[in-house]
């Protein structure tokens, strides 16, 4: 099947893209929301030897629905390992086995930094956020660090109030130099308007790719750092059928994804 | 040695105002039970630890039983931001509790250390952060930086945790505290065996003959334990695996109920200061919900291949 249908939604094709980020054989630890249902586009395309896990201590889960947690009832049954946290986030991240971690951020900077603690002040904040969790371990250990995000002003920034998970810090040099494992960090920011990648020179994210719909002037104005645009900048890859329909008839046949819509995701 | 007791003399005989307890649980068999307990016995100053918190730790909150929390993350999962915690945190309701902030490696890592008689674990998280920047009622002690004596290459070192108590929720253990888990984990066996004592609450209390049957279950040996509870449903509103669903409908209602202080504490009195232990608690589902809501939450049979230890 190949062809690109014209009825997705925006979360689609975001899921859409953090799929095609997944290469075969990749071990890819992740979240609820779009890194399950990216990991598992990968899986049921191109990339049928991907494994998955989750931080709670699960690997290879075979889920009969979509999970709603990363410790979800549905995780456990099929599964072809299961431990606890020390044995993923321990044995296998810090270990050096992960490939591909997903986060998403209420607050990412042009540095891939995200925020997760607290937006305002630290002592008394504007608004009190669930912390780290497994986002700072997963943004400084794992090969490559995807990146969810809401494109506008709040949600990106040209420095985090609160820097959760490391990306490339202060920019070029720093993780190496702080002693985060070399080739590792974040690789792209996949937004509701576009995706953004990141400088090898600057370490600064620039644009790579904008959805159909949205314009390169309109992604320059939502973007609260100067960003800077790729030479060969082009529209984004619409959700392929093949993607499309591993999402909607095997991976979310209730479509779940549609409250991301709800949530700003269009 | 026989341990069983039940939830209320478990908790007052082993509980201090002031103690450093670890709760187990990661939506997987939080010990709700026990939790219920802490909270109707007024339990005050308490120091919680646990990776990934969720409503069982926002709910010890938002009754005043905290003083200090050593955290990695705290949310209503679905329901998103954990409200009691926020309450705390931005405005001191009921009072502003203390916070020490970890990572989902780091705190595993310094329970594995307490369980293992270590006094501190190398980490390689949290550099280059803000977490390494704030430090709370561990001071000093939150962490050290050194050059490795191997390669002098700097190392991040993080203290072992021990605390006074644990208390955890599990599928089935015996009478003397042997007590076996399947599916998720968490950090459940570390923050137990790192702790002094642990108080043991399960779905069903089996003989030591049916622990003996499958013994790579067991998670915590008796000689660790203090007390064992028989608990069912005793994880409610999380799940336990082969027992019961997590109750998304009770996820709801609870979000509904911490979003305010007034519906906190009425939420409080109806699950919890009105109930007397867990067979009233499971009464008063089936009464506000029905019994069909009550069935739908069990969870289907599907056996594992059996195993055989002989030789």
């Amino acid at each position: 099947m190949t062809g690109h249908p014209n009825d997705y939604s925006k979360p689609e094709l975001m899921a859409c893209c953090g799929a095609r980020e997944i290469e075969d054989y990749n071990i890819v630890i992740v979240g609820t929301g779009f890194p399950t249902m990216s990991a598992n586009i990968a899986r049921y395309t191109h990339a049928p030897n991907a494994k998955l896990m989750q931080e709670s201590g699960v690997y290879d889960a075979q889920p009969l629905r979509p999970a709603l947690s990363v410790g979800d009832p549905c995780l456990n049954p099929g599964a072809a390992m299961i431990g606890g946290l020390v044995d993923v986030m321990g044995m296998f991240l810090q270990g050096g086995w992960v490939d591909v971690g997903f986060l998403a951020g209420s607050q990412v900077d042009k540095y891939g930094n995200i925020n997760t603690t607290a937006i305002g002040n630290y002592e008394n904040p504007k608004s009190r956020l669930p912390g780290s969790g497994g986002a700072n371990p997963i943004g400084s250990l794992a090969k490559k660090v995807l990146i969810i995000s809401l494109h506008d002003t709040r949600h990106l920034a040209e420095r985090v109030d609160f820097i959760t998970t490391p990306g490339y810090i202060d920019g070029p040099g720093t993780r190496e130099k702080l002693g985060l494992p070399p080739n590792t960090g974040p690789k792209v920011i996949i937004t509701n308007k576009g995706v953004l990648r990141f400088s090898e020179t600057t370490k600064t994210a620039y644009l790579d790719t904008y959805h159909p719909g949205s314009s390169v002037d309109e992604i320059v104005k939502l973007t609260p750092w100067k960003l800077d645009v790729s030479d060969d900048v082009h529209e984004t890859e619409p959700p392929r059928a093949e993607e499309l329909k591993a999402l909607r008839e095997i991976l979310d046949p209730f479509r779940m994804i549609n409250i991301y819509e709800k949530r700003g995701y269009v | 040695m026989d341990k069983i007791t039940n939830a209320r003399e478990a908790i007052a005989h082993h509980l201090k105002d002031g103690d450093l307890v670890f709760i187990g649980g990661y939506i997987c068999r939080p010990p709700f039970s026990l939790i219920h307990e802490i909270i109707r016995q007024r339990k005050r100053d308490l120091t919680i630890v646990r990776s990934n918190a969720a409503d069982d730790f926002d709910m010890l909150i938002g009754a005043g039983c905290v003083k200090r929390f050593i955290a990695t993350f705290i949310s209503l999962g679905l329901y998103g931001l954990a409200r009691c915690f926020r309450r705390s945190i931005e405005k001191g309701i009921p009072h502003k509790i203390e916070l020490e902030e970890y990572t989902n490696l780091s705190l595993p890592l310094m329970l594995m250390a307490g369980a293992c008689g270590m006094p501190f674990v190398p980490v390689k998280d949290m550099i280059g952060t803000d977490l390494t920047k704030i430090k709370s009622f561990l001071g000093e002690n939150k962490y050290k930086t050194i050059d490795s004596p191997f390669d002098g290459k700097p190392v991040t070192l993080v203290p072992a945790l021990n605390p006074d108590l644990a208390i955890i929720h599990v599928q089935q253990a015996d009478p003397e505290g042997n007590a076996q888990i399947w599916g998720i984990g968490g950090d459940c066996k570390w923050g137990a065996n790192a702790a002094k004592k642990v108080i043991v609450s399960c779905e069903r209390i089996v003989s030591r003959e049916i622990v003996g049957k499958d013994p790579s279950r067991t998670i915590v040996p008796g000689f660790k334990v203090a007390a064992v509870v028989e608990e069912p449903f005793g994880a409610h509103p999380g799940y336990t695996p082969g027992f019961y669903d997590v109750d998304f409908s009770f996820g709801y209602l609870y979000q509904q109920a911490s979003s305010t202080e007034e519906k906190f504490n009425e939420f409080l009195k109806e699950w919890v200061f009105d109930i007397g232990d867990r067979t009233e608690y499971i009464n008063h589902y089936i009464h506000r919900f029905g019994y069909a809501q009550f069935k739908k939450l069990q969870a289907k049979f599907d056996y594992s291949y059996p195993v055989s230890y002989s030789y």
